[in-house]
């Protein structure tokens, strides 16, 4: 049985806002899944279609087996749910805000003292365990939010970005956990900001783009399907002319056929199969062309390379999209 | 093997009356965190009560006392109005609290969670409903002590019909209150905005009681107000209240002579108290509703 059985999903807000269009996801048990995509592209709205906040106006759902429509209630026992919003009341003490999600979740009252006790260790908070949470710095908030989605050990966890604004040692810590929650056999749906998470943590990740899935595979297989690698050359006072200039020079020596030059902060980058076997052409092209290269580099595609060329920007670089449907559209085969 | 079965459904055990009392505990709790809030709140009405008879005192016994066809303290004329205004204050913080869970995403959080939706919302009102019992406790002890303080009269010439009679008004002010926490819930719901909440809510706490049989016997007001006050619910719960103080029929608004003495004030108030509260009840529960099932940001 899949852990998240989705099929050709659709959600159209009342202000008919197509948010999600025939999404297709299976996730099967046990497995680490990192659901990413840029700001606006229907994660959150996918996941709350997920944990049952929205109801999908078209397809089907199904999570750990029960029904989201028909059966929400069996839906909503059997997860555990963080929003990209920190939620927690700001009233209440970290104890209390654990003890309430304890008790919501029906955590047994035998079980619940200790669990809490665990659960504020993880997060590191027992030593401000009777503070009130509104005078928690932001991070500290995010870390109780954190404990008040494990309470009940569901069998599948639903993050949505979890680690933002947390520093590195916080986020660290949670994804040693995360980790442990998953060999234990927890199905875990994770979406972030931080591509190197989602490549450090996921079995597999799954790419939306306007609402549907355009990507799927391993991190893996995902920088293979990217191809090649990326070669990277600094140049000596990258001003805006000399960077046109060696631009135009790498155009002209046409290396690397029809591989994009892309111009960065210190000078060029490309991407191409060849970047390996051709990179020195290129190099002794600029030096002809009298630019002072300063430095070169030779890597695998990141994640971020792969995120780059399926959605043609960054995570939160909206005008770039619409520029480089090409590239998506080769990726998306 | 079932998928029921593979989770075991160990989450579930609450029940909806264990539901519920999650819920109060953790409103209570909150409540208790904010005794400054508390504190305030009845400021007004306290205020409201001693201006009031030190001010007004004098000059309306004589119409109080025609009104009603015996001698009667203005204190003990005020107290049922008092006594409904702390009502009208109460419910008004019930939706400043839900646009705050909106706010701080527990509404969510709680939506997501197994507990039954019901009980949620029940084991919220729950809480009001306790604040505005030790609420009016309060004022009908304070207005007692005026009343000793200004005349020495004893516990039977300030509340007539005794201990029930003081239950009574207490539970009339619970009834009075729903129709108002379901409103100012709606208008939480619809502003998103606890500004919005408390400022709307507000605005309609001075009109509502100026308009009404709270301060001074309908006969002697403006014809206009008269009818105003005949539409306006604070006159029933302010009758109600007023009806248990004297324990004689005190409502001119509806000229009921069936039921006998002050039952002749109490059935038909509580009759349009329960019709409002069941209305808007109606109302914000299916707000309530939208609001769950669509996108609550």
């Amino acid at each position: 049985m899949n852990a998240i059985d989705a099929q050709h999903v659709e959600l159209t807000y009342a202000d008919g806002t197509e948010a999600v269009s025939d999404l297709t996801l299976e996730i099967p048990e046990g497995e680490f899944f990192g659901f990413l995509g840029a700001n606006g592209a229907g994660k959150t709205t996918t996941i709350k279609v997920l944990v049952t906040l929205l109801k999908p106006t078209g397809g089907t759902v199904t999570v750990n087996g029960f029904d989201v429509e028909a059966d929400p209630r069996s839906v909503r026992e059997s997860i555990g749910y963080m929003a990209q919003e920190t939620s927690i009341d700001p009233e209440l003490t970290a104890r209390e805000n654990i003890r309430f999600a304890c008790e919501a979740y029906g955590v047994s009252a035998g079980d619940r003292g200790d669990r809490i006790d665990d659960l504020l260790e993880l997060v590191d908070l027992a030593d401000v365990a009777n503070k009130q949470a509104k005078d928690f710095s932001g991070g500290m908030q995010k870390r109780l939010d954190v404990a008040t989605a494990l309470v009940h050990e569901p069998p599948i966890v639903f993050l949505d970005e979890p680690t933002t604004g947390l520093d590195p040692k916080a986020r660290n810590r949670l994804w040693d956990y995360f980790e442990r929650i998953n060999d234990r056999g927890t199905t875990v749906f994770l979406t972030t900001q931080y591509l190197e998470e989602a490549d450090q943590l996921c079995d597999r990740i799954g790419v939306i783009r306007d609402g549907s899935i355009v990507a799927s595979g391993s991190p893996s297989e995902l920088k293979a399907r990217v191809g090649g690698a990326v070669l990277e050359i600094e140049i000596a006072d990258p001003d805006d002319a000399t960077l046109e200039r060696a631009r135009r020079a790498a155009v002209d020596a046409d290396v690397f056929d029809d591989a994009p030059i892309e111009v960065t902060d210190e000078g060029l980058s490309v991407r191409s199969t060849a970047a390996r076997r051709r990179g020195t052409d290129l190099l002794v092209a600029l030096k002809e062309a009298e630019i002072p290269v300063t430095g070169f580099n030779v890597r695998d595609p990141t994640l971020d390379d792969v995120f780059l060329a399926i959605t043609g920007d960054g995570l939160d670089d909206e005008e770039a999209a619409a520029e480089d449907r090409t590239a998506a559209a080769e990726v998306d085969r | 093997m079932s998928a029921e079965a593979e989770t075991g459904r160990k989450t579930s055990g609450n029940g909806f009356v264990g539901d519920t009392w999650i819920n109060l505990k953790r409103w209570v709790l909150k409540t208790t965190r904010n005794p400054f809030v508390m504190t305030v709140s009845l400021l007004n009405p306290i205020i409201f009560l001693v201006l009031f008879t030190e001010v007004f005192g004098q000059i309306t016994a004589g119409a109080v006392s025609q009104s009603l066809g015996t001698e009667a303290s203005y204190v003990t004329y005020l107290v049922p109005a008092i006594v409904i205004q702390t009502a009208l204050i109460a419910a008004t913080t019930s939706g400043i609290g839900l646009v705050e869970d909106i706010e701080n995403g527990m509404f969510e959080k709680v939506l997501v969670s197994p507990m039954h939706r019901g009980a949620v919302f029940l084991g919220k009102s729950l809480s009001e409903v306790l604040r505005i019992v030790v609420q009016v406790t309060i004022i009908l002890v304070l207005g007692y002590v005026l009343l000793a303080l200004d005349t020495g009269a004893s516990l039977d010439e300030y509340i007539a019909t005794g201990v029930p009679g003081a239950l009574g008004i207490v539970a009339v002010a619970i009834v009075f209150s729903v129709w108002f926490t379901a409103l100012s819930n709606v208008v939480a719901l619809l502003t998103r905005d606890q500004e919005s909440t408390i400022i709307a809510v507000n605005l309609l706490q001075f009109p509502l009681l100026f308009l009404s049989s709270a301060f001074l016997p309908l006969e002697i007001l403006p014809g206009w107000v008269q009818t105003v006050a005949a539409l306006n619910p604070i006159t029933y719960g302010v009758d109600a209240a007023r009806a248990l103080m004297f324990g004689q029929d005190v409502m001119t608004v509806i000229e009921v002579s069936s039921f006998g003495g002050l039952w002749n004030t109490l059935v038909p108030a509580l009759a349009v108290l329960a019709a409002l509260d069941l209305v808007l009840g109606a109302v914000a529960v299916s707000s309530l509703n939208s609001a769950s099932s669509s996108d609550v940001q």
